[in-house]
């Protein structure tokens, strides 16, 4: 399967004009960035050495301090190659397993970065008690876990570290010896490091050879260790070099997951050993890359340093907080193991090494790092419309008439960059937007919202009172040389950025957002509440930089350069605007606040979407793919714009990108101002309604996707799961990355981007039923795993209810979202082959933090065979059984089923209920303790039957239950 | 109208649960229930109990058991507004928890939430009705003096062709006496002439001539290009997207800039202080193009290669040869050549003389200078009067043509309108001020965007049709509401520029708004009298009778 991957790329390559490709020369190869090159050759050194090559590095034992309370270890770690050079190494075990491995040079000449973590983490882990680390001749040990199964081992010489489950190595540190900590070193002392060496040549000449003993390690150059050129930039390197290397190996498991974001398939493809699918390590630099290729491992917007290592046995996790450059060299020496290899530019080193063993557990230990999504609102989940630009607010209107005109769903208008005079963000261009706070007020009249864009550079202009103050209070980003501002180019044309990781700037940017005077400055009183708020170029993009972004050497808070902390920048950007949205009102209201750079812990912040993408069939299969890695790091709300930022695609793609957008987490579609435009009500028949029904059925299916959000802001489980996560132990499914389950519903979709299909091929994965959402046909999987075709004509996107689900739906269709509220549901149960089934729902009022004071239904239905001939659907509260689990971040300790949104909601009722696959047709449906409800059966098949072919349909009409009540129907 | 007598008065009595609710007055027959208390779908699908008519829950794949709950998607729902006009809303918005100005009864919402307002709606409508009733009479008034000027000038056109007619008959008959002497002349003149142009001089002349206008081919071809690519690299300076910054495309804005003596695009209209240095700049730039070469005196200036080069080389030549002829052979009228001694010094006087009896007889020997052909200057002058005559001839053609045409355009539907009222607008130009630039449609024939603050103006485009959508009936009202102007300066990096005029009745003629919707399509809406068609053409005599209007509804 890994080598399709180059025949995408070359297929990308072709299918595009030269002026429409990346241009890779903005950005580099890991040839041209030093400490990659020699992080790569250490690599090949080591390759070439086989077995005589050994890691210069070492644990001190006598060095061992053990801190039993803590289940905390600490000790000494030495090069051979520098003896005078001390490492402080650290492991921690959480209470969840997690193994936390940090190494740090002590009292060097200089301070590595060390606060990548304490950005990323939720909070400071809680450290497991007790667990007693036996330090032996040869090694240090820990047994833990609840079966007292796992094994972590820190061997003393060579250093290394070992992962074991069941006697069974998971991950191992160094276990290659291409660890390599550069310490800090002045420039001067460069002769100490070489021996003069006289000898005669063998015509007698004396000649002088310098012999680098360290050479076999470091290589003989000091390879860009000073100074560093790049097309026209110079990076001077200040702190010399300071990289880190270090081989992650994975000695039980063939395949890789995450490291977002790159746009390539979801099982990581290999970058070198055999005939590698790419030539380039995976590179995490959060860059703003100008029409990237479909199938890459160059850096995009953001990264998550996380990866998972799977096996059909256990699925491990490993999460690598740096915030610096990073490249990962994945190979796959056998089937069934994985050489990882990551090479960073700063940092300290800080591993966390995530047990498992199932991919659900590895996301609650990553989960518990790094937190989960927040709760989004629930008008965030709608449909977003947005240009690049609509131009004015008229223009904003009459958009929204057109919708409206066309009976189409939306949620939410966007505005880009060309509302704000100058790109001043804030500040509205009153030639064009001569009542801003009018025309917000015109679109929230119908439930909608705005989203506004305020990207990150500030026009260095004194009449720009948001620059102006953070000049004042000296808080921007400063040069390398430590003094004054920034300056670089950007939409704005001279610019400055604050650095957000100056405390001081956090109450001041917040107190931007308030919609009232402040009396200490701007603020934007030409907004409201319903405004809220986009932020792009956050990597951040640089138009003049290098790469397209800020110097490595410029200045940030402490004094750290920014290339300590690049990957980490946009985050905190995104962060403090979210604050300020969700601070801005008197009672707090649920921020959306869109980023397009990210790091681990954005997922805490809000919602991403997959940067500029082409409007290109490769750009929208591939954006499934990235959704789906985002979703394995962590960043489940994720999205890629629909039709493609740049181009005009045609009807037929335009139609496809939307079958893929609404099973899209985030869910947008966004076009370039140079292109035509492609509002839905635009398009001519059948197309128009073909996304009409589009939009519609996203519409309805919003409590399923609501539903999924909630589980993952508890448990972190992704909203959209690719296969391997349903079904770890298929090895058939480990590379599927085009068809995907949403949340726990059993909703399985594939959608089709490719031209001209009428029909796709889906793959089932186990012995059970799956129904096609539209037709009720009854497909059947096979425990070996199943290729079925089905039907895909333009206006058909493949859907199926996996056997065994309820579904809680609203079919009404209303302009937006917020107009649903009220709106009753219909419920299909999709019977198992075992006759059962079972579903969730949760629903709070969307918007505010209420729910987090038990303002919240959640409920479970279930059908079952209480006996024979009998099946009965019932529903029942699950927030009072497990208040613990219904509100990420509180535990509630108790639950009010009569809260006050329960009671808003109380009249609001099951209007229908279509059951799947029941055998016979009924005698009796009645609400049990009730009368004989109305109802129509159509014959079919039987979930219980070995056949396939269109299901039986049991409709029962209105049984007038509620929505927040316990109730039964049994149908016999 | 007569479902308003049949209808039974107390339909809110009913309340909420009425069978009828949301039933356009059309329909409201059918929902009746049968003698089994059933109900048939209105498409005829299924039969239902009566009972589950507007129950809230869909039963009919047509939607129609629940035209009053919004239980069915796309069923509309009828809001009978009494005190305004009865209207349709969709069934997305029934029960949603909003009013619509559409439905200001309410009684798309549950009791109690929409408060009926129709009274104040329908006051307003009318007030509005009455307000566009009123433009449209002074509009429509305006309209028929275009519809009068229209007609005048059919018949000045008329009488130009009438006019045309008799002119070109009497042109025709000269044209073919002219053509009969000048052939014959011509025909004894025909074989001295092929001698003549034997000449080198003759020869060379025209090689000349070839050249030289081979050379201003070539020329304009250059100072097209110039011309297009100075437009290209304006047009990249004003419109180049600082998106991604490209370092290359700015390179070339700043030294086109310098080559074109402008000031930097970045500093342009930032503050009166830059303004001034662009000023300075602007003046350095004509000091730099000025001293270009010092022309030798006999060198043509720019300017005369422009203007006078053409009429150099439409020069008839065979007529200049036989005019030379002419020339050569009578010295009294002062030919340089015989002449030329009395303005030499006298010293070279003997040597003049002796070469300039070498050249006579090397002239006279290539048969240049002869005497036997003075009807050779006679010929050509019969030609240039037979093509005068000629030319004369087809301008008087064209110009009974073009009034045919004109004619034809008057009163023709894809033309001026079926009433020729748009023919007064013919050329008329709308202007307005949007942000930097004034936009000006000349209706019928050009579209432009001129900048305020200096700068190439470029086209928008020239008028190219009415409403093009095939869905618009041409002669209909919307038809003439939309103009289309296309084929306009190609923007940088983009298509060519477009308009869509947007017009609608008005008493004046004007531009209200100019919107860039995407790059380089431009929508402009504004007004015309011509547009304001009289009120009986649109049914209903200024809201007489409120019943009759619902009705059409």
């Amino acid at each position: 399967m890994r080598s399709v991957v180059l025949f995408g790329a070359l297929s990308a390559l072709l299918a595009l004009p030269d002026a429409l490709a990346v241009k890779s020369q903005d950005f580099k190869t890991c040839s041209q960035s030093g400490f990659c090159r020699r992080g790569r050759a250490l690599a090949a050194r080591a390759q070439e050495a086989q077995s005589s090559w050994n890691s210069p590095y070492s644990v001190d034992p006598s060095s061992i301090l053990i801190l039993p309370e803590d289940s905390t270890v600490k000790a000494v770690v030495k090069s051979s190659l520098y003896p005078e050079i001390k490492f402080g190494l650290e492991l921690r075990i959480h209470d969840d397993g997690v193994v936390r491995v940090l190494l740090d040079e002590v009292d060097g000449l200089r301070k590595r970065y060390d606060e990548a973590a304490s950005w990323a983490l939720v909070s400071e882990p809680k450290l497991s008690k007790g667990i007693r680390w036996a330090a032996g001749k040869k090694e240090l040990r820990a047994v833990f876990g609840e079966k007292n199964d796992i094994e972590v081992a820190v061997n003393y010489d060579p250093f290394r570290v070992r992962l074991r489950r069941g006697g069974e190595d998971q991950i191992v540190l160094n276990g290659r010896g291409l660890l390599h900590m550069e310490h800090f070193r002045s420039q001067t002392l460069k002769e100490t490091t070489e021996e003069v060496v006289s000898e005669e040549n063998a015509e007698g000449q004396e000649v002088l050879q310098i012999e680098n003993v360290r050479a076999w390690f470091e290589g003989d150059s000091e390879d860009a260790y000073w100074e560093e050129k790049f097309s026209s930039w110079t990076d001077s390197k200040p702190k010399g070099p300071e990289s880190l290397s270090l081989d992650i190996t994975f000695p039980n498991h063939g395949t890789v997951y995450g490291i977002p974001q790159h746009a390539t398939n979801l099982s990581l493809p290999s970058t070198t050993g055999e005939s590698p699918s790419y030539t380039d390590p995976f590179r995490l630099y959060n860059a703003d890359v100008f029409e990237y290729i479909a199938s890459s491992p160059m850096s995009l917007y953001g990264s998550i340093p996380v990866m998972h290592a799977h096996s059909a046995e256990t699925t491990v996790g490993l999460f690598n907080a740096i915030g610096s450059e990073t490249w990962i060299d994945i190979a796959y020496p056998t089937k069934r193991s994985t050489h990882t290899h990551w090479i960073s530019e700063s940092g300290i080193m800080d591993v966390f090494l995530l047990p498992g063993p199932t991919p659900e557990d590895v996301f609650a230990q990553y989960a518990r790092l790094t937190g989960t999504t927040a709760l989004p609102a629930h008008w965030s989940l709608g449909y977003h419309q947005c240009r690049w630009n609509y131009v004015s607010s008229d223009d904003v209107r009459t958009v929204q008439k057109r919708f409206d005109e066309e009976d189409m769903p939306v949620d939410v208008f966007w505005l880009d960059i060309e509302y704000a005079q100058d790109h001043k963000y804030f500040i509205w261009d009153h030639k064009t937007f001569p009542d801003p706070v009018e025309m917000t007020n015109e679109v929230a009249a119908a439930g909608r919202k705005m989203v506004v864009i305020v990207d990150p550079h500030l026009k260095r202009t004194s009449d720009y009172p948001v620059y102006q103050e953070a000049s004042d209070l000296d808080i921007l980003v400063k040069p390398k040389s430590g003094e004054g501002e920034y300056e670089g180019w950007c939409w704005t044309g001279s610019s400055s950025w604050i650095d957000h990781f100056n405390p001081a700037s956090w109450d001041w940017w917040i107190s931007k957002f308030k919609t009232t005077k402040i009396d200490t400055g701007f603020s934007w009183i030409e907004s409201t509440e319903d405004i809220h708020i986009w932020n792009d170029m956050n990597e951040p993009s640089i138009f003049n930089g290098p790469e397209i972004t800020m110097p490595k050497d410029s200045i940030h808070y402490g004094g750290w350069e920014h290339r300590d902390v690049h990957n980490i920048n946009g985050m905190l950007f995104h962060n403090n605007t979210a604050q300020a949205v969700r601070v801005r009102s008197d009672i707090s209201k649920r921020p959306f606040v869109l980023t397009r750079s990210f790091y681990a812990g954005s997922q805490r912040v809000g919602a991403m979407w997959t940067g500029d993408n082409l409007g290109t069939w490769d750009h929208m299969a591939v954006g499934i793919k990235m959704v789906l890695a985002n979703g394995i790091a962590g960043m489940a709300f994720a999205g890629s714009d629909v039709g493609g930022f740049f181009g005009n695609p045609e009807p037929e793609m335009l139609v496809r990108w939307y079958q893929v957008g609404i099973f899209s987490p985030f869910f947008r579609a966004h076009a370039h101002i140079d292109t035509k435009r492609r509002e839905p009500f635009l398009l001519d028949e059948p197309y128009k309604s073909i996304i009409r029904d589009i939009l519609r059925l996203r519409y309805s299916m919003l409590p399923i996707w609501y539903t999924a959000f909630k589980e993952n802001s508890v448990t972190g489980m992704p909203i959209v799961r690719p296969h391997y996560v349903m079904f770890p132990q298929d090895t058939a499914g480990f590379d599927i990355d085009d068809q995907f389950f949403v949340g726990s519903s059993g909703i399985l979709v594939k959608p089709v981007t490719e031209k001209g299909k009428n029909e796709a091929t889906i793959y089932l994965p186990e012995d059970q039923v799956y129904y096609d959402y539209f037709t009720q046909y009854a497909y059947r999987g096979s425990i070996k795993g199943k290729y079925v075709i089905v039907a895909a004509e333009l206006h058909q996107v493949p859907v199926f209810i996996r056997g065994g689900s309820i579904l809680p739906t609203r079919e009404r269709p209303r302009r937006s979202s917020p107009l649903m509220r009220l709106d009753p549901f219909t419920i299909r149960v999709a019977l198992s082959k075992a006759g059962t089934a079972r579903g969730e729902l949760y629903l709070d009022d969307g918007v505010t933090y209420l729910h987090q004071q038990g303002e919240l239904v959640w409920r479970e239905f279930v059908a079952e065979q209480p006996q024979k001939k009998i099946t009965r659907i019932s529903s029942r509260d699950l927030a009072a059984q497990n208040p613990g689990k219904a509100v990420d971040g509180v535990a509630l300790t108790t639950y009010d089923p009569k809260n006050a949104f329960a009671k808003e909601i109380e009249e609001v009722r099951v209007e229908k209920i279509v059951i799947l696959g029941l055998v016979w047709k009924p005698s009796s449906v009645k609400v049990e303790g009730g009368a004989e409800l109305k109802w129509e059966f159509v014959p079919g098949v039987a979930a219980i039957d070995t056949k396939e072919g269109t299901a039986s349909v049991l409709i029962i009409k209105d049984p007038k239950v509620l929505i927040t009540s316990d109730w039964a129907i049994v149908v016999s | 109208m007569l479902w308003l007598l049949l209808l039974p008065l107390p339909l809110q009595a009913l309340g909420a649960t009425a069978k009828t609710l949301g039933v356009s007055p059309r329909l409201v027959s059918e929902y009746v229930p049968s003698k089994s208390n059933t109900w048939t779908c209105l498409d005829g699908s299924k039969q239902i109990p009566w009972d589950y008519v507007n129950d809230d829950s869909c039963d009919c794949a047509d939607g129609s058991d629940e035209p009053g709950t919004g239980a069915c998607p796309n069923q509309p729902f009828y809001c009978q507004n009494e005190g305004h006009i009865g209207a349709f809303i969709p069934s997305s918005r029934v029960k949603d928890g909003l009013c619509e100005l559409d439905c200001c009864d309410g009684s798309d919402e549950r009791p109690g939430v929409c408060e009926d307002v129709c009274k104040e709606v329908g006051q307003a409508h009318k007030k509005k009705v009455e307000e566009e009733t009123k433009i449209r009479k002074t509009g429509s008034k305006i309209r028929s003096t275009y519809i009068a000027y229209a007609h005048k000038e059919k018949k000045r056109l008329e009488g130009v062709i009438e006019a045309s007619a008799t002119e070109i008959a009497i042109r025709e008959n000269e044209v073919i006496r002219l053509r009969d002497i000048t052939e014959r002349a011509e025909s004894l003149s025909a074989a001295a002439l092929e001698l003549k142009q034997q000449s080198p001089l003759y020869i060379s002349l025209v090689t000349h001539s070839n050249a030289l206008k081979s050379l201003q081919r070539e020329h304009k071809k250059h100072l097209q290009r110039e011309e297009e690519l100075s437009d290209i690299l304006n047009a990249l300076r004003t419109g180049y997207n600082p998106n991604y910054q490209d370092m290359a495309v700015l390179e070339a804005v700043r030294g086109w800039e310098e080559m074109a003596g402008l000031p930097h695009i970045n500093d342009v209209g930032k503050d009166s202080v830059s303004n001034e240095e662009a000023g300075v700049q602007e003046d350095t730039a004509s000091d730099v193009a000025e001293p270009e070469e010092a022309l030798d005196d006999e060198m043509w200036s720019a300017e005369e290669l422009e203007k006078d080069l053409d009429d150099l080389l439409n020069s008839d030549y065979v007529s200049l040869l036989l005019e030379h002829d002419e020339y050569v052979q009578s010295p009294t009228e002062g030919s340089a050549l015989f002449d030329i001694a009395s303005y030499l010094p006298d010293s070279v006087v003997p040597q003049f003389e002796g070469f300039r009896e070498t050249l006579v007889s090397w002239l006279v020997t290539l048969g240049i200078i002869k005497g036997e052909t003075p009807s050779s200057t006679d010929t050509s002058h019969l030609r240039q009067a037979l093509t005068d005559a000629e030319n004369e001839l087809k301008k008087v053609k064209k110009e009974k043509e073009d009034a045919e045409n004109d004619i034809k355009e008057i009163f023709n539907v894809h033309g001026y309108g079926l009433e020729g009222e748009w023919k007064k607008l013919d050329g008329t130009c709308l202007r307005t001020e949007v942000g930097d630039y004034t936009y000006e449609v000349c209706l019928f024939g050009e579209a432009k965007q001129i900048p305020n603050k200096g700068g190439s103006t470029f086209s928008l485009g020239k008028f190219a049709s009415w409403n093009p959508s095939p869905d618009v009936k041409p002669g209909e009202e919307a038809y003439y509401q939309k103009q289309i102007y296309n084929r306009g300066t190609r923007c940088w990096n983009g298509p060519e520029r477009n308009v869509v005029l947007l017009l609608s009745c008005g008493t004046e003629n004007t531009l209200h708004s100019v919107v860039e919707l995407e790059k380089c399509e431009y929508q402009l809406t504004g007004t015309t009298p011509a547009l304001c068609r009289p009120l009986d053409n649109f049914g209903g005599k200024e809201g007489k009778n409120s019943n009759a209007s619902r009705d059409e509804l």
